[in-house]
């Protein structure tokens, strides 16, 4: 019986990562044949680059790149600014209202950004960032769930080591900087996955927010590239699309072990 | 400035939310000197000595250092250092780290911090160490990371929060001359709190013995051991504690005492029927030395004799002592000392 549940769950896992990795296999498979033998599974059919350098030549990839990579960075700064400040008043300082204002962040989290996609748009073109990188990035900056996670991290760090740099003449801020922001890395690192991991991937709010292949990040620039007016060949939007993910995709292989403990260490899995 | 107050807190009181803290804190304390705040857990040494550091500020009274008043100064203007318990080492930073951190807040020119740095890591005796991290040290060397961090600076008063409570009894004693030593060739004014009656019998030249946040006595550690000022203080300090007898259990030539308290080693085991008080022996410890033999009576607490060399004595026995009157100490109902 026992070997019996062992085995239905090392089937069960395999099963669902088979699940979950097929389109992206199937992906792999048709950027690398030609249409039809991609869509008929031919097993035997030659393997080809020719789909990737279509696709390649069809957009202006590299800006969608360089688009995207300016996009998570300047919200993961801003993110990294905002809530390390945040996340240390809520954790050390005192000041009246306090929990009351820790609450209405927190309802943050309960609200879909999707639901707020309309008030977004208009409060950034009043701000006059409409179709530009921070007008993309502003709305997803004051983070209610890294705020939190600053909070959590904070809050661990000895009240000792505070009073000690207290002593050791340290103001409140360099206090932040010199002890709470070097103890929190491994908080950091896991939260610097999951945010620019979620923003390379986002689509529905710079489809909105962006108008103009300056600014387009590679989601964007990807589904305009696949819309059915371009005519759909399959074999040429999954070379594209492995394109987009690649460089999450390479940097999880590389960097699999540490992402995982960087994990472990935050204390969120 | 006089040489004799340059520590200086008067009437310092400290509540919270309508408990207790401390109040009334009276100190002078001389520079140079080894002060020992000492006292049972929760009876305020601790934060006396925050309220010291300028990490708790008073709500009633003044504090002065240096002939300075420092009473709602932060922290990091009263020019001095800490030693915490738990060391407080910044575990992301090397020992070298450790040890320059507040010169670098100051902002010390590099030269002179590397000429300081290795002062302090001489006279702590942790040169070789630099580069290791926290986490890679024994017990025993982030104590003394945490003593190189107190004394790099040269602040001339430096204050310790229970050093030793986190080192086995065996290094307690050698850091415990380490410490002391230091202090003098350094000619620091250190405050010292710890719970541990021998640390601060031993290292200290002043004693004030706290009790509910209320200093019951300030004197050498001489002064608490031969003329304690209350009942309190008399069961506190020493080892045995001195041994309290209703004044009523035998024929007492002193006037209105209530209590009379008379230590160990002054108590005699007489034949039979010669002695003053005759008590039941409850247990025998034999300490190397000499044996301790713990006695009962009724009117008695803490009654105990010291046998020289393994002397022990069946427990059940009944055993008669006797005492000199001169070596009694007599206290009234209030637990107060009367003269004598």
């Amino acid at each position: 019986m026992k070997s019996l549940i062992k085995f239905m769950d090392s089937f069960g896992a395999i099963l669902l990562a088979i699940i979950w990795i097929a389109p992206l296999l199937f992906a792999f498979w048709a950027a690398t044949h030609s249409t039809s033998d991609a869509v008929n599974l031919n097993l035997f059919s030659a393997w080809t680059l020719d789909n990737f350098r279509v696709a390649w030549a069809g957009a202006p990839w590299l800006k969608y790149f360089l688009n995207t990579f300016l996009l998570v960075t300047v919200i993961l700064l801003g993110q990294f600014v905002l809530t390390t400040l945040a996340g240390f008043a809520f954790a050390q300082l005192r000041f009246p209202g306090k929990d009351y204002v820790f609450i209405l962040v927190l309802m943050q989290l309960f609200i879909l950004p999707e639901v707020l996609i309309v008030e977004n748009y208009a409060m950034v073109s009043r701000l006059g960032l409409f179709d530009t990188v921070l007008g993309v990035g502003m709305p997803y900056m004051a983070s209610a769930f890294g705020i939190f996670l600053m909070r959590q991290a904070f809050k661990g760090v000895p009240i000792e080591l505070h009073e000690a740099a207290r002593i050791e003449g340290c103001g409140l801020l360099g206090i932040l900087w010199r002890v709470y922001v070097p103890l929190a890395r491994p908080t950091y690192l896991a939260y610097a996955l999951v945010s620019v991991s979620t923003h390379w991937n986002n689509f529905l709010w710079p489809l909105i927010v962006t108008n103009s292949p300056e600014t387009r990040p590679l989601t964007v620039g990807l589904s305009i590239f696949g819309a059915p007016e371009n005519g759909v060949d399959i074999s040429v939007i999954s070379a594209a699309t492995l394109m987009s993910v690649a460089p999450l995709l390479i940097a999880f292989l590389v960097f699999q072990r540490q992402f995982v403990q960087a994990f472990l260490r935050a204390g969120i899995k | 400035m006089t040489p004799s107050s340059f520590v200086k807190l008067d009437g310092v009181a400290k509540r919270w939310n309508g408990q207790l803290g401390v109040e009334g804190i009276s100190l002078d304390i001389p520079e140079g000197s080894f002060t020992a705040l000492l006292g049972p857990s929760g009876c305020g040494k601790s934060t006396t000595l925050r309220l010291l550091a300028g990490l708790e500020l008073p709500d009633e009274g003044t504090i002065s250092i240096d002939g300075k008043d420092v009473t709602t100064s932060a922290a990091s203007d009263r020019n001095l250092s800490m030693v915490f318990q738990s060391y407080a080492l910044f575990p992301h930073l090397s020992v070298a780290e450790n040890v320059v951190f507040g010169l670098k807040v100051r902002r010390v020119s590099k030269k002179e911090r590397q000429v300081k740095l290795h002062r302090a890591l001489e006279i702590t005796g942790l040169l070789g160490y630099e580069r290791r991290k926290p986490g890679e040290l024994s017990g025993g060397q982030r104590q003394r990371v945490a003593l190189a961090r107190a004394i790099v600076a040269g602040q001339r008063l430096c204050l310790m929060d229970e050093p030793l409570s986190n080192l086995d009894a065996k290094l307690r004693n050698a850091v415990r001359k380490d410490i002391k030593k230091l202090q003098r060739d350094l000619g620091i004014t250190v405050v010292y709190v710890t719970h541990d009656q021998t640390e601060a019998m031993s290292m200290a030249d002043t004693v004030v013995l706290m009790k509910d946040g209320h200093i019951q006595q300030i004197g050498s550690p001489d002064d608490l051991y031969s003329r304690p000022n209350n009942t309190f203080v008399a069961e506190f300090v020493g080892a045995p504690p001195m041994a309290l007898i209703d004044a009523t259990a035998f024929a007492s030539v002193f006037d209105n005492s209530a209590t009379v308290g008379i230590r160990a080693e002054n108590i005699q085991i007489v034949p039979s029927g010669q002695g003053r008080l005759r008590c039941v022996v409850t247990e025998s410890e034999f300490l190397g030395a000499e044996t301790l033999i713990g006695l009962d009576h009724a009117g008695a607490s803490g009654l105990c004799v010291l046998k020289p060399g393994l002397a022990m004595v069946a427990e059940g026995s009944e055993i008669d002592i006797d005492f000199q009157d001169e070596s009694l100490h007599v206290f009234d109902a209030d637990g107060q000392r009367l003269t004598g």
